[in-house]
C-alpha cells in the first residue's frame, strides 16, 4: 500500500476530490483526517464509505479560514489520529461570475478559502513537521491557475497563487525535509466544475486529447502515488492531471 | 532577502579551524616546538612553524569529530582520581621573568590551574577557571576565523614575536581599540595600561589609522577609541569625524565618564556624531570605586549616567570584577542594563593583574575572578532573568577569552535571553563570527533556522508565542522597503537584542600563548602593526608586573631585529 503508516489531513474533504482523497488515501493504508465546513452529511457519507472498507477516516468540522480552529483541530488530529506527516491542501470553492459582475466580497472569500486557508492550515501542521523534520504537503491548484482558459477570474487567480505558495514554500521549508507539490486537475465529474455552463465542459471535451472530462477518482490516484514514498525528489513541482489540454 | 553586506566585503575564513596546542616538533630539523592542532576538511593536521626550516605540518588524526571528542573526554577525571588531573599543555609566562614556558593546564576539584616551571625563577601555579566543565566544554565550540585582506606582518620567528599581526594569526580584527591619548584624569589602581602622560595623537594620524584599518578589513562593525581617558584629548571630536565613514558600523568612546558628567556640549557632540560610549562603571558604592579606581567616583558616575540617560546615547558599561570587592554589585549592572534603553550591553571584565596599576593591584592568583565566577554571580543575583545556562562561549575570540548572552527584546520591553530558545549546539554560525549579530548570509541563514526552530517548539519554549511575536518585529524591521545602510542595521539590532558578555584579558599568571593567536580585539599602531590586546599589555607596554617591567629575553632580542620596537609608540 503507498501510505502505510502514513497520518493525512484533507482539507475539504468531505466529497467532490476531497472525498475522493479521503477515500483513495485509506485504501493505501493512510489514517485519514479531514476538515469540512458544510454537510455533516457528507462528511458522515466519507466516513462510513472509509470504514465501509476497513480504513480510518475521521471527520472535523471546521473553516479553513478560522486560525484558533485550525491550530485546535490540528492539536486534536494530532491526539486522536496521529502526528500528521500529510497535508492535503484541497478545500476550495467554485463561482461562475464574469469580472464585471463580481463583488469584493466574491473575490475575498475565493481568495480566502483557497489561499488563506491552505496558509493557515499548511502553519498549523508546519509546526510538527518541522519538529519531526519529515513531511509532504500537496496543494491543489487547478489548470486554471496555469494556463489561460475560460474560467472565473478569481478562481484562476487563486489557483495560480496556490502554485506560487507551492515553490515558495516548497524552497522555504526543503531543508526540513519536508517536500512540497501541487497538483493540477482539469475539469472533473464532479465538485467546482458541478454548475460550470455546459458549453464551457463541451469546449474543454473538445480540446482535450482524451476527449473527455476527468473523474475525481483519476485525480485522487495520481495524489495518492504523488504523496507516497514513490516521490522523494519531485518538489516544488505543479503536475498537470488535465487529460492532455 | 538579500544580506546588506556585499560579497565584496567579505572577508575570506581561515582554512581550518584552530583548536589547541600542542608540543610537536620541526619534521626537517626535530627540533621540538609547540604546534597548532587545526580542524581542516573533516581531519585534524598539527602546523608548525619551524624560525630555521620554515612551515611545515603532519596530519595527526584522520577524524576531527573523533579527535574533538577524545580531546574532550581527556579532561574527564577518572573515578577515585585525587589532585591534578593533567589535560593538555600550552605556553603561558612565568609569573616573575615573563619568559615564555610551559604550562601543564590541570584540573582540580571543577577549577582548572596552569602550573608552570621555570628554569630561572622555579615552580608556579595560576587560578584560570573556576568551573572546568565550561572551561572544557568551550573548546567544542572553537570555529574558523576569517582573515583580514591584509596582514601587517608575515611570521618569521614565531608567535608572538612576529606580532603586529602575522599571516598565521587565526583572527581578523573584530575590534580595533585605537588608544588616542596616554593622559588621564585617574590613577586606577586596576589600569592595565601605562600611562606617560606624554603625547596625544594628532588627527591626521589617527585618520591613517583609519585607513589602513578598512584596508584591512573592509568594514568595521565597530572602532573604540581609548587612552588613557580619551576625552582629555583636545581633539576628540575631529578623531571621531575621522572614524565616522561608512565602513565603520559605529565608533566607541571608552571613558571613565568624569568629562561626560558635567560636560553637556560634549554630550550633545557625541549624541550628533551617532557616538557610542563604553562607560567604566565597576560598582555602586563609594567602597568599590575607591578600591578600584582610587577615589569615590559615585557622584560622577551617576552624573555621566545621567547625561548618557537625557541623550539617549547608546552606552555598553564595562565593569572590572574583583573578587571580593565588586563582585556583590555585578546583579545591579544587569538590573541597569534591564531598565535603561540607552544601555544596550554590560562588559564585564575579569580583573587583569597587568599594567601600571593592575600589574601591582594586590591579588591572589589561585583565588581571583575568572569567566564563570562573573556567570555564577549573574546567576545569583538577577533573580532567574539571566541563568549560568544561558552563556556561551564566543569562539569569535578564542573561545575561553570571551562568553556572552544575547536578550531579545520582547513586545513587554522585558527582555529574554536568546539561549531560552536557540539551540546553540545546532546554530553554531549565530556564535561564528561576532560579538553583535551582523547582517551576513550565515547570520541571516541561521536565524531563519532559528525562527523555524522556535514555530515548531512554540508550546515548549519559555514564551514561545511572545518569542514568535518579537522576531517578526525584528525581522519587519531589519527588512523594511528599502535598503539600510550598516549603522541602520546596527541600530536596529541594537534596538532588538541587547547583550551581556564577559571578556577576561590575560596577565602574567594566566597568559595562554593559544588565546593570543586567536585574538581578534587589536591595538592598531600608528606604524601600521595591529597587536592583539593580551600581547601588546604583556609584552610591549613594559608593564606587565607594573611600572618599569623589564621586558622579557624574548622581546628584548625581537626588539633589537630592527624592523620590531616593542614599546608603544610615541
Amino acid at each position: 500500500m503507498l501510505l502505510a503508516g502514513r497520518v493525512v489531513l484533507v482539507t475539504g474533504g468531505s466529497r467532490g476530490l476531497g472525498g475522493a482523497m479521503v477515500k483513495a488515501f485509506a485504501r493505501e493504508g493512510a489514517r485519514v483526517a479531514f476538515n469540512y465546513s458544510s454537510s455533516d452529511a457528507d462528511a458522515l457519507a466519507t466516513v462510513s464509505a472509509v470504514e465501509a472498507k476497513g480504513g480510518v477516516a475521521r471527520a472535523y468540522k471546521c473553516s479553513v479560514i478560522d486560525r484558533t480552529g485550525l491550530r485546535a483541530m490540528v492539536r486534536l488530529v494530532e491526539d486522536e489520529v496521529g502526528p500528521i506527516d500529510t497535508l492535503v491542501n484541497n478545500a476550495g470553492v467554485g463561482q461562475v461570475l464574469p469580472l464585471a459582475l463580481m463583488e469584493e466580497e466574491d473575490w475575498d472569500r475565493m481568495m480566502d478559502i483557497h489561499v488563506k486557508g491552505a496558509f493557515l492550515t499548511t502553519q498549523a501542521v508546519l509546526r510538527g513537521m518541522i519538529k519531526r523534520k519529515r513531511g509532504t504537503i500537496l496543494n491543489v491548484s487547478s489548470l486554471a491557475g496555469v494556463r489561460m482558459v475560460k474560467a472565473p477570474v478569481h478562481y484562476c487567480t487563486a489557483k495560480a497563487a496556490l502554485r506560487g505558495f507551492t515553490e515558495a514554500l516548497a524552497k522555504e521549508i526543503g531543508k526540513y525535509g519536508i517536500v512540497v507539490n501541487a497538483i493540477a486537475p482539469g475539469l472533473l465529474d464532479e465538485g467546482v466544475a458541478d454548475n460550470i455552463p455546459a458549453a464551457n465542459k463541451a469546449d474543454y471535451e473538445a480540446n482535450c486529447a482524451l476527449g473527455r472530462t476527468g473523474t475525481c477518482a483519476e485525480v485522487a490516484e495520481l495524489a495518492a502515488l504523488l504523496l507516497s514514498a514513490r516521490n522523494t525528489y519531485m518538489n516544488g513541482a505543479t503536475i498537470l492531471a488535465d487529460g492532455g489540454i | 532577502m538579500d544580506c546588506c553586506e556585499p560579497a565584496s566585503t567579505r572577508r575570506p575564513d581561515r582554512p581550518h579551524t584552530f583548536l589547541h596546542h600542542a608540543p610537536s616538533s620541526c619534521v626537517t630539523c626535530g627540533d621540538p616546538i609547540e604546534g597548532r592542532v587545526v580542524l581542516r576538511a573533516g581531519a585534524v593536521a598539527t602546523l608548525v612553524h619551524c624560525p630555521k626550516c620554515g612551515a611545515t605540518e603532519h596530519a595527526t588524526h584522520a577524524s576531527a569529530d573523533a579527535y574533538l571528542q577524545d580531546f574532550l573526554a581527556r579532561a574527564e577525571i577518572p573515578a577515585g582520581h585525587t589532585g591534578d588531573h593533567p589535560w593538555k599543555t600550552t605556553t603561558s609566562t612565568c609569573p616573575t621573568c615573563l619568559a615564555l614556558i610551559e604550562a601543564k593546564v590541570v584540573i582540580n576539584d571543577n577549577r582548572v590551574y596552569f602550573t608552570k616551571q621555570c628554569i630561572t625563577c622555579g615552580p608556579s601555579r595560576a587560578l584560570v577557571s573556576e568551573d572546568a566543565a565550561y572551561y572544557v566544554r568551550a573548546y567544542a565550540f572553537a570555529r574558523s576565523g576569517t582573515e583580514p585582506f591584509k596582514f601587517s606582518g608575515k611570521v618569521e620567528h614565531g608567535c608572538p614575536t612576529d606580532c603586529g599581526t602575522c599571516n598565521d594569526h587565526e583572527q581578523h580584527t573584530c575590534l580595533p581599540i585605537i588608544e588616542v591619548t596616554d593622559h588621564c584624569n585617574l590613577e586606577c589602581p586596576i589600569c592595565i595600561v601605562d600611562n606617560q602622560y606624554s603625547w596625544h595623537m594628532a588627527p591626521d594620524k589617527f585618520g591613517e589609522i583609519i585607513d589602513q584599518l578598512i584596508a584591512a578589513e573592509g568594514q568595521c562593525e565597530s572602532i573604540a577609541i581609548s587612552g588613557g581617558e580619551p576625552t582629555s584629548h583636545p581633539d576628540l571630536l575631529a578623531l571621531i569625524d575621522h572614524a565616522n565613514r561608512p565602513e565603520v558600523g559605529r565608533v566607541l568612546v571608552i571613558t571613565n565618564g568624569l568629562r561626560l558628567g558635567k560636560d553637556r556640549k560634549l554630550a550633545e557632540a557625541l549624541k550628533q556624531r551617532g557616538t557610542y560610549v563604553g562607560l567604566q562603571l565597576d560598582g555602586f558604592d563609594a567602597a568599590t570605586h575607591t578600591v578600584v579606581r582610587g577615589r569615590d567616583l559615585t557622584e560622577e558616575k551617576t552624573a555621566a549616567l545621567a547625561m548618557l540617560r537625557e541623550f539617549q546615547i547608546p552606552t555598553q558599561l564595562i565593569f572590572v570584577a574583583v573578587k571580593g570587592v565588586n563582585d556583590h554589585q555585578i546583579g545591579q549592572a544587569i538590573d541597569l542594563l534591564f531598565k535603561e534603553d540607552f544601555v544596550i550591553s554590560v562588559n564585564f571584565q575579569p580583573v587583569a593583574h597587568t599594567g601600571h596599576g593592575g600589574g601591582v593591584f594586590q591579588h591572589d592568583p589561585l583565588d581571583r575572578m575568572t569567566i564563570p565566577g562573573v556567570i555564577n554571580a549573574i546567576d545569583a543575583q538577577s533573580g532567574g532573568r539571566v541563568r549560568k545556562a544561558d552563556f556561551y562561549p564566543l569562539p569569535c575570540s578564542h573561545p575561553q577569552c570571551v562568553s556572552l548572552t544575547y536578550l531579545l527584546r520582547m513586545p513587554d520591553g522585558d527582555y529574554l535571553p536568546f539561549p531560552r530558545f536557540v539551540d546553540y549546539g545546532k546554530h553554531t554560525d549565530l556564535l561564528k563570527s561576532s560579538a553583535t549579530l551582523p547582517a551576513t548570509p550565515e547570520v541571516h541563514d541561521a536565524m531563519l533556522d532559528v525562527i523555524h526552530d522556535a514555530f515548531a517548539r512554540s508550546d515548549e519554549i519559555e514564551r514561545g508565542d511572545d518569542v514568535l511575536a518579537a522576531l517578526r518585529d525584528t525581522l519587519r524591521e531589519m527588512f523594511p522597503d528599502r535598503k539600510l545602510t550598516q549603522q541602520e542595521q546596527i541600530r536596529i539590532g541594537e534596538r532588538r537584542a541587547k547583550s551581556i558578555f564577559m571578556h577576561a584579558y590575560m596577565d602574567r599568571h594566566d597568559f595562554d600563548l593559544e588565546r593570543l593567536r586567536k585574538c581578534c580585539h587589536h591595538y592598531p599602531q600608528a606604524d601600521g602593526r595591529v597587536m592583539p590586546a593580551c600581547g601588546f599589555n604583556m609584552f610591549h607596554r613594559g608593564a606587565a608586573k607594573g611600572p618599569e617591567t623589564k621586558l622579557p629575553a624574548w622581546a628584548v632580542a625581537a626588539a633589537e631585529d630592527g624592523r620590531k620596537h616593542l614599546r608603544v609608540v610615541t
